[in-house]
């Protein structure tokens, strides 16, 4: 809700009426009024049949994972492969590479919002439910990874009969207090911007049972001025609360391992680093649910080139940021004058683990390069590409950074390999079963792009008419149908 | 209370009704708007938001918490390392930011429920499903009296339907 967080100055003796928005860098030509924005996204929410195929493929590799793990409940952890001193590996790989996910989506809702960056308008729905489900998709890694996962409990702080409280000193407790509340506000700051979209859907609907879930969901939303004035400083104060926190999350999750001593963990650039990975894969999840969302829904006119255009320069920008941490890392380790960090990064770039790294940076820090091309940035098909190959290149990223650490340490009498099994590579797929799963749900059920901020930007209707265009400085032009790249 | 609604499909006609209507000083007005406009805020003229005070509040009762849960739980349960504190602030501060972003983000949606009336078991009398489409809707509080006053300026100002609700 950018329009009441930051008010327009007043003239005196004069009301100025001009569109509100904040920034000049998001115009939708295509989209004319508000009838148009509320029946091309509700639009949306019919299900196909090639919806219902897409959530019977995710909730069969749910299934694959829900069995694997089963199989490891009964047959204890020994069955996913690890094997001292590798006693992390696919499943904390993958929770660090979910929970990296979610980033984008507050950088995006969050960040973005407290930036007025417009082109963030109509993609901020899915990255921020991208968050919510890849946090819930994360939180599910260090309780699969335990022995008896119905333990889990014993992490939280609660008066027991055994009086035992949780080690705060340890960064697993902080993991568990970082998380839970990444999840607790992600998940509100979602309801919250969706309760007045709720409510239109709630006008629209015809079926009464429907209807009257609908009016519970919406909270009895009626739009009054009241009700926006209130709602657009909650929204404020809740980008500016999840702004730290989004910094804040990977900042713990990364203590996890630079409080330990081993080669390759126990460095202070792990902080910003892992921040900087977790928007980077972040922002590639985005476009690889984004692209296909807009091609399929029929929404190239609101995602338009320009929002991916922008969304790849940001994408570019964090890739070179995580492009100089690695390079920083090799300073380090050879700055040090550490012979053990020296040896551990010899053997993680020409070591056993040589093909990991070079996935890694071919993904990261080289293909990512091309979107210094203004055509590649502007090419969908280029962009979903790519993401795929962040994806891949970013879990890949954690898993150089867990297994040849702990395969590699100290004691050469120690050091030995790690072969991930069936278990792991069946958990890994349920894991995207689960996030596809609940993310095909939500697109069918409460709409993909926000319905008040797209009109938001849209020109209200007036007594008389003039077409629309704003200048940085809010000023109307001259309306301009051709606007490069709106129509792509 | 008793009261007019008027419909409106254009922004500016919604404004002007409402600065009329505030000129006449017939009563209170509310306006349903389908997303929120600066033009309307400032015809309406309210003030600023409390919601931010119970952001504070609960930020800061958060922030104390946290360092609080951690600091009494290893005074209660001491696990004791040699040469280190029992209560170490430093890492304790990650208890503290994390429970104030919870706390504090929580109490600003209670904060939102609260000035704004939410949640709401029956829908507002005057309320109509085309405000959360397109249209603005203008509801002025007045006494039968003043009823018809209240009609001929919204409908003077553009109003597509006007109608007495109680």
């Amino acid at each position: 809700m950018a329009t009441l967080a930051r008010p327009l100055p007043e003239e005196k003796g004069k009301r100025v009426m001009r569109p509100n928005i904040a920034t000049a860098d998001v115009q939708l030509p295509a989209v004319r009024d508000y009838e148009q924005v509320d029946r091309e996204i509700i639009g949306t929410l019919h299900p196909t049949v090639a919806w219902f195929m897409g959530l019977g493929v995710a909730i069969f590799f749910l299934l694959i994972g829900i069995a694997a793990w089963c199989y490891q409940i009964y047959s204890g952890v020994g069955v996913a492969g690890y094997n001292p001193p590798v006693m992390w590996g696919v499943y904390i790989i993958t929770f660090v590479f979910w929970i990296g996910i979610g980033h984008a989506g507050t950088l995006i809702s969050a960040i973005l919002y407290l930036f007025r960056a417009g082109f963030r308008t109509t993609i901020y729905r899915c990255a921020e439910a991208m968050t919510v489900f890849a946090v819930m998709t994360a939180g599910l890694f260090p309780i699969l990874h335990l022995g008896r996962p119905w333990k889990f409990f014993y992490l939280i702080p609660y008066p027991n009969w055994r009086y035992i409280w949780p080690q705060f000193k340890s960064p697993l407790i902080w993991d568990v207090f970082a998380i839970l509340t990444y999840l607790t506000i992600s998940s509100t700051f979602l309801y919250v911007g969706l309760v007045p979209d709720i409510a239109v859907l709630r006008d629209r609907e015809t079926n009464p049972v429907r209807k009257r879930m609908l009016s519970v969901l919406s909270l009895g939303w009626r739009n009054s001025d009241r009700e926006w004035r209130h709602f657009a400083r909650a929204y404020l104060f809740l980008a500016a609360l999840s702004t730290p926190l989004v910094l804040s999350v990977h900042s713990v999750v990364s203590f996890d391992f630079a409080m330990a001593l081993t080669p390759g963990w126990h460095t202070t650039i792990f902080p910003p680093y892992f921040v900087a990975g977790a928007i980077f894969s972040g922002l590639g999840m985005v476009f690889t649910i984004i692209i296909p969302l807009r091609r399929f829904f029929g929404l190239k006119h609101y995602v338009t080139i320009n929002h991916l255009d922008a969304a790849a320069k940001l994408a570019l920008f964090t890739s070179l940021i995580v492009g100089c941490a690695y390079m920083s890392e090799w300073f380090v380790a050879w700055f040090s004058g550490s012979e053990f960090e020296k040896a551990f990064f010899a053997n993680r770039i020409w070591g056993q683990w040589w093909w990991a790294s070079a996935i890694l940076y071919t993904c990261n820090m080289v293909l990512p390069l091309s979107l210094f091309s203004q055509r590649l940035r502007r090419n969908p098909t280029w962009l979903f590409m790519l993401s795929l190959t962040i994806n891949i290149g970013m879990w890949f990223e954690r898993f150089v950074i867990v297994v040849p650490s702990l395969s590699h340490e100290f004691e050469p009498w120690q050091w030995t390999s790690y072969r991930p099994t069936w278990v792991d590579y069946s958990i890994l797929a349920g894991s995207f079963g689960w996030f596809s799963m609940w993310f095909m749900l939500f697109i069918k059920q409460l709409p993909v792009i926000a319905i008040s901020e797209v009109k938001e930007i849209i020109p209200p209707k007036l007594r008389r008419r003039h077409e629309h265009g704003i200048d940085a400085s809010g000023h109307h032009l001259e309306f301009e149908p051709s606007t490069p790249g709106e129509y792509d | 209370m008793p009261g007019v609604i008027g419909a409106f499909h254009e922004l500016d006609a919604a404004v002007h009704a409402i600065e009329e209507l505030k000129q006449k000083r017939l009563g209170e007005v509310t306006v349903y708007t389908p997303t929120p406009r600066h033009e309307l805020e400032h015809a309406i003229g309210a003030g600023p938001s409390p919601v931010r005070r119970f952001t504070l509040i609960g930020g800061f009762c958060g922030a104390t918490f946290g360092y609080w849960i951690a600091t009494w739980i290893s005074d209660y349960w001491p696990l004791v390392v040699g040469g280190k504190a029992i209560a170490s602030w430093v890492p304790y501060t990650i208890f503290g930011f994390e429970m104030m972003v919870l706390i504090g983000g929580l109490s600003t949606v209670v904060g939102l429920f609260i000035n704004s009336r939410v949640p709401r078991l029956t829908m507002t009398v005057g309320y109509d499903p085309r405000f959360s489409h397109g249209d603005y809707g203008v509801w002025v509080e007045c006494t039968p009296a003043d009823a018809v006053t209240a009609e001929s300026v919204l409908r003077e100002s553009g109003a597509v339907e006007v109608r007495s609700e109680r």
